[in-house]
Order: structure tokens, then sequence, then C-alpha cells
């Protein structure tokens, strides 16, 4: 019973062949039964999702980083409700792992509930946890269930789930390989007893959302019962069958539409763990030929002995989260829609390493291939008149992701992620229209942020400004969307612990696209014994609450700190400030070519300064008025049109000159050989 | 010649000439070189100083801007007209990507066989 291999999980990803029965099923589905049978999938879905987010206790459950799904008997994803892509297309590794081990002992049952947490049995990372159910019908196994969630806690060496100081797995908490928690519709206790006191900070979370996660996917279960009852198994066979077959032609279509040709992108992240460190996360060539999409990752960085590694079924769900929220986004969710991409992670690279790997940050290198993702795409995909509206830069993914640990004013023992900074980022711009502003997660188009009511009651800390943050957007004839900030004033206990997880506060993450620039990196911020709490208590009127004049003025005072933004795990006094900040979107286009009235509105709403609006954009207006001066503007741009023609060199000189430079070698100790990222030798793990 | 039958849009600045095998400049049809070649040899190339466009808003090392050190922005600008054509965000002395390689004789065989026309620039897949 071996731990699965990448080939073996690379394989599971495709879809099984159909057999004779679900074709014959599938063949007598009628025009109109089948269109009004997806509908029931997904109403059964959302409906679902609703019972998720509402019985979740996590604020990534609340938040809805979550996903609800159907698969056929053999363990085919055939539809979903999401929430979050990541787990769309690689959860069926856990299921086929399942039928493949333990069909015969523990057996598939009726009423038998899976649980898995483990990266290297096919999930994300081990915050995220899925349950499973097999549909049975009259003793029959039609389908499978599942619902799947991020909960902020295992038990690791750091609070929250995601130690930045890991440095191999036996440091993350718990990881619980595909095992049977439940029988006969009931959660054993004996497993409730021993995840509540295996060491989690936080059990009765932990304990509200795996229920969460169990009586999802019964819902999900019962209501196919319902659906099989009504109009037979067959009926439902087919039904499955018969969205697979579609989605595949649907999915292979698309590709077929695009050039073939050779597309590559290279993406670089700024450390490993809370160590500053350069590594090529991402290195990806990307070749398209028919209806085939090859993924290839040569010549990304090694791995490295910290928790900011990836097993690439996790870069494989990265990378549906691109597809779903773009070029499949008119698809249903569905494991064929993948049949024909293929994928290639050299061993021993960092989206691909040993099993006693770290990966519980892994989603950190994870997002450098899906915005990689986003620019080959682009490359590929602007000259087809189908397609080309659906090309955006990379989401805003540096953000500030602050784990709280300790007790609620409640006195209730608290472990979870602050998570305005992940729902609010900004989108990359877009061929046709600017990146949305706060748009969502990265890892979760649909993410919300939450209640700030909600977090100031359920965690010790109050809200003291949420609003977009200037400058965080990439600039371009459509900029990136903008990003959000909040700072957080530890309020009524006495102190918590807390930590950060992230990247991108030396290297701005996710390339721009077509001549525009990247979005801001971020640094990790706290005010240690600031004086905003007596301030606002005896009404000060000096107090501002902006958050750009606050960093230029200085005008909160107490102890500040710029540091980099993952950061282990500190204790904070009340009244001490924490900065959450959620990245922008890099732009797209020529900044010269961006309409000046739209920069008014920018200006307008905070989006950009001044000092952005002239040095960069070169537009000439009077911010009194708001009004454009467009002569001048126009001669500004001419100018600036000329300056680069007299400073670019040729291709030829400018790589004489290039050759020579590289990065300090300090900063290259996880990179490989640079620069083309070999890997030196083994790492050692403890 | 944006009018050109077989010349199509590749990114929001450079065209292709599928029969002259030459990409273009989108806004002032400057000829960037062969197709069969990376067009950023036809651009001219500039090594920004990150600090220019992300100017720190705070003093230190960790200031909202990118570290000149660890990464530089590559500018590529149209020699005809000066359009910012394309930028990389790439450590310094890191190799240039070649990011586009279009199979031409592929591309040429579907148009020649239908598989594909090309309106208003664009590549079309006939219902």
């Amino acid at each position: 019973m071996p731990i699965p291999t990448t080939k073996e999980k690379l394989a599971w990803l495709k879809p099984a062949p159909a057999t004779q029965h679900e074709k014959e099923c599938a063949a007598k589905v009628a025009q109109g039964d089948y269109e009004i049978g997806i509908q029931i999938t997904n109403d059964i879905l959302d409906e679902a999702m609703e019972v998720f987010v509402r019985a979740s206790r996590s604020y990534f459950g609340v938040s809805g980083d979550s996903m609800v799904a159907i698969f056929t008997a053999n363990g085919d994803l055939i539809n979903a409700s999401c929430g979050t892509y990541l787990h769309a297309i690689i959860q069926p590794i856990v299921i086929k792992f399942i039928h493949k081990y333990f069909s015969e002992n523990p057996g598939i049952k009726d009423g038998d509930i899976w649980y898995t947490n483990d990266a290297l049995y096919g999930g994300i990372h081990n915050p995220d946890q899925v349950a499973l159910m097999p549909v049975f019908h009259q003793g029959k196994l039609i389908a499978w269930a599942s619902a799947a969630l991020h909960t902020t806690e295992t038990g690791a060496i750091e609070p929250g789930g995601m130690p930045v100081s890991a440095k191999s797995r036996f440091e993350e908490g718990l990881n619980l390989p595909p095992i049977k928690i439940g029988e006969n519709f009931e959660i054993r206790n004996d497993f409730l007893e021993f995840y509540s006191v295996y060491g989690l900070r936080a059990p009765a979370m932990f304990i509200s959302d795996l229920r969460a996660r169990c009586t999802t996917a019964d819902r999900v279960r019962i209501r196919l019962i319902e659906l099989a009852d009504k109009r037979g198994s067959d009926f439902v066979v087919g039904l499955l069958r018969k969205m697979c077959d579609v989605a595949e032609e649907g999915a292979r279509k698309k590709i077929r539409a695009l050039p073939d040709g050779t597309y590559k992108s290279v993406v670089f992240n700024d450390a490993i763990g809370w160590t500053p460190a350069l590594v090529r996360a991402c290195h990806l060539t990307l070749t398209k030929k028919g209806d085939n999409l090859i993924f290839d990752f040569e010549g990304t960085s090694p791995e490295n002995p910290s928790s900011y590694n990836v097993h690439p079924q996790a870069v494989v769900g990265h990378i549906a989260n691109f597809f779903y929220e773009y070029l499949f986004h008119d698809l249903p969710i569905c494991s064929t829609t993948f049949a024909s991409i293929d994928f290639k992670f050299p061993e021993g690279i960092i989206l691909n390493p040993g099993k006693m790997a770290a990966t519980s940050c892994c989603v950190f290198i994870g997002m450098q291939a899906r915005c990689a993702t986003h620019n080959v795409f682009a490359k590929m995909a602007f000259s087809t008149e189908g397609l080309w509206r659906q090309i955006a830069a990379a989401p805003g993914s540096q953000h500030t992701s602050q784990i709280c640990a300790g007790l609620s004013q409640w006195k209730l023992a608290v472990a979870d992620v602050l998570s305005f900074s992940l729902n609010s980022m900004g989108q990359g711009g877009r061929a046709s229209t600017d990146g949305m502003d706060a748009y969502g997660f990265a890892w979760c188009a649909f993410g919300r942020a939450p209640d700030s009511e909600q977090v100031e009651s359920e965690l010790p800390i109050t809200v003291t400004l949420s609003q977009h943050w200037k400058d965080s957007c990439g600039h371009g004839l459509h900029r990136g969307g903008s990003g959000g900030v909040q700072h957080w004033m530890i309020h009524k206990m006495p102190d918590l612990v807390s930590m950060c997880m992230g990247n991108g506060s030396k290297v701005p993450l996710g390339q721009p696209l077509f001549g525009g620039y990247a979005s801001a990196p971020i640094p990790g911020i706290s005010i240690r014994k600031a004086d905003l709490m007596a301030r606002m208590q005896r009404g000060d009127a000096t107090v501002t609450l902006d958050n750009r004049a606050i960093l230029e003025e200085t005008s909160i005072h107490g102890n500040w700190n710029y540091e980099l933004v993952a950061r282990t795990p500190k204790v904070y006094d009340e009244g001490d400030l924490l900065f959450g900040f959620s990245g922008g979107g890099p732009g797209y286009g020529d900044p010269l070519e961006r309409d000046p009235e739209e920069l008014l509105e920018d200006l307008k709403k905070n989006i950009i300064s001044d000092w952005t609006a002239k040095s960069i954009y070169k537009i000439a207006y009077d911010p009194e008025k708001h009004k454009v001066d467009i002569e001048k503007t126009k001669q500004q741009r001419d100018e600036e049109r000329r300056a680069r023609l007299t400073r670019g060199k040729t291709f030829e000189e400018f790589e004489k000159a290039w050759n020579q430079t590289s990065p300090p070698p300090e900063i290259l100790q996880w990179y490989g050989r640079w620069p083309d990222a070999k890997s030196l030798g083994p790492i050692f793990r403890p | 010649m944006q009018n050109a039958p077989n010349r199509i849009r590749v990114t929001e600045y450079l065209d292709v000439d599928i029969d002259q095998e030459k990409w273009l400049c989108n806004r002032c049809n400057r000829d960037l070189g062969s197709a069969r070649e990376n067009y950023k040899k036809g651009c001219l190339v500039y090594d920004r100083d990150p600090r220019e466009i992300h100017p720190p808003i705070v003093t230190g090392a960790f200031s909202f801007s990118p570290d000149p050190l660890w990464v530089r922005i590559v500018e590529f600008y149209c020699p005809g007209c000066g359009t910012q054509v394309e930028t990389e965000y790439l450590p310094p002395g890191h190799p240039i990507t070649r990011d586009i390689e279009i199979d031409l004789d592929a591309l040429k065989a579907r148009l020649q066989n239908g598989e594909f026309t090309i309106r208003a620039q664009r590549l079309e897949v006939p219902e």
C-alpha cells in the first residue's frame, strides 16, 4: 500500500473510459432530460454549499473557500459548487486511491464517511480537508459526494495550519491519509476524540468544520438518492456519464481553437518560510498542439527545506483555478475538461518535492504556477476571436496572511486567519478592461471578505480601518484591480499570539501583461505600544484613519516594525497594531495609452496617487478642478516615447551588459545553480 | 498594412504577418524581425530600476518597493513609435524569456484547410 507516486497521481487525474453500462445509460438520457438533469445537479450542489457555509466555523468556511462536488462511481468529478476550484480536478485521486487499496479492507459501504487532508495522497496541503461519502442506491454504488474546506489549525509547530518554520512534514501537525471516520451515516466518536485531543489549539473550531464537511457531503448524497428514487439509478449513471462526455467535447473544442506553438513564462518568489531567498518558483513551457496542452515545469528551482514546496497535483489545482475562472468559465467543473491536458514535473523541483517535504505553505509557490499560466495563455489566446476577451494578468497574490491564536473575549480558544486581506485582492488587468478592485481571493474567486463585526466579536481585535490601498495596483492601459488594507488592533484581551505567512515583500508576484507593470510588493508591518487606542478612547480629533497618511506621516506613535511579510509567531499586547494588505493585480498594456479620464476616476477613488498619475501615466491635469489638459498630456506622453527611443538599447547591446550582472550570491542559496536553477545537491530535512 | 489578409494580432502591440513571416508593431507597423525568432530581438530594451515605478512609501529594506538587487524591470520598446510592447520582471542577469513561438507551418496549414479563417485580424473557427 504505497504512497501514490507522481506518475500514479497524474494518471488518476485522467477520467476513466466509460463502461458499457454507462454508455447504455447515457444513450437513454433524452434531450431535455439531460439539461434538466444538469440543473438538478447544480441545485443539489448549491443547496449543499449553502449548508456548508452556514455550518462552518472557521473563517475560510465562512468566506466560502470550499467546494462541494459530485463524482461518478469510479471517482471522476462531474460537477461542483465553488468556492474554490483548487480541489476540483484533483479529488478523484483520493477516491481512486480508496478504490484501489481499501475496497476489500475496510471495504466501501453505504453510510461510510471517508476523510483525508494529506497532500501526499492527493490534497493541496494539510489545512485543506475533505469528507467523502459513497452514494449507494439499492445496494449499488452509483456516485460519490464530497465537501472540502480549509481549516486554519492542524496542530503544527506553529498555530494556524501553515507553519512558516516547518522543515519537514513531521512538523506540520496532522497529516491524515484517506481513512474511514464514520460508518452507518455516523461519525465515530473515537475518531472525534482522537482529533480533539491530538494537539489542536482550537478543537471546537476544528470539530465544527469537520462536522460541516460531513453533513454537507451527506446532503449531496441524500439528494442524489432522491433523484435515483424518482428517475431510476440508470438515469443518474447516464446523466453523469453524458455530462462527462459533453464537457470533454467542449474543452477540446476550446483548446483546438488556439494556435499551435510553444509559450513560456517565468515567475520568481522571494522567500522560503520566513527566510528571504530568491527562487525560480515556476519555469513554465506550455506546448499546444491540436487539442492537447502540455505543461512542462523543467527549469523550476529545486525543493527546499521549508514549507514552501508543493506536490504536483496541488500545482494542477492552482492551474484549475485559472482554467475555471477564465478559459473554461462556461464549462461544467468536470474531470474530462482536463482529459487532453498533460503535465511534466521533473523529480526534486519545488513543484515536485520528496515525500518528506513540508508543503503546508505550498499555496505561495503553487500560485506562481497559476501566475505563469495567465501569461502563457494570454500569449496563446490573444489572436483568437473566441477567447481573447478571457485574457487577464495574474491576480494580486501577495498578501498578509495573518494568524491570530489565543483566547477570544469570550475566553474561547481561537486559532484563525484574518481573512479580509485574503479575500480582497485585485484582479489582473484584462484585455478589454481594468482588473476588478478587491475582486476576491486569488485561490478562491468567490471568497467573501468576512463581516468586520463578526471578526471583532470572535477574535480579540478591533478593525480600525478597511479601505483600498492606494497605488497597490499594477499600472497599464488597463490597470490591475486595487488591493485592500485593514488595520487590526489587539483589543479586549491582554495579548495574543500572531504569525504571518506569505511572500512578495522584495519581488512583485505575477508578471504583468503586454507592457504593463506588476503590482507593489508588501512588507510586514506592526506597531507595538501604539498610541491609537488611547487616542481613540479620549476622542482625539487628530487621529487619521487613512492608511497612506498613517504610513507617510507616521501619525500613529509607537514602535514601528517593517519586516518580511512572513513572520514567526510572536506575542502582541493589547493596543498593538497589525497591518494587513492584499495585493493589487498586475497591469495590462502600456500605461501611456490609458485614458486620462479613467485616471481622473482612479484619483477620485484614491486608487492611485498624484505622483503615479504624473510620473507613470504622464498626464497633465488640474487637481482642483479635476480637469485633464489634453494637449499637454499628449505632449508629455510623446516626450516619454521619444525618451524611450533614446534610452533603449538594441537587444544585442542590452544582453552584453545584462549578462554581466547577477543577484547577490547570498540570496541564491535555494535558487539552484544560477541561472538555470539545476539542483546543486540533496537537501537535509530533520 | 493592417489590412493585409494574413496578418493577425498576437499581443496588444504585436502582429504577425503570416505570409511574410514577420513580427510587426500593431501601432506603427514597424518590422520587428522574423516571426521564427524572438520578437524581443527586434525591440529596444531598457533595464529599469524598479523603484522608479514602485517608489518607496517608507524607509528601510521593506518599503513597498521591489529590491533592485533582487529584481529589475526589463522594458521592451518598439523602435518605431516607442510603444512599450512588453515588460518582464527578472533578477539581474536572468535570461530573457522567449515567450512566444507560434508554429507558423501548422497555422498556415490550418488556414489553408479552412480550419481557421481570419476576421478583424483574429483567428476564427468557422461554424
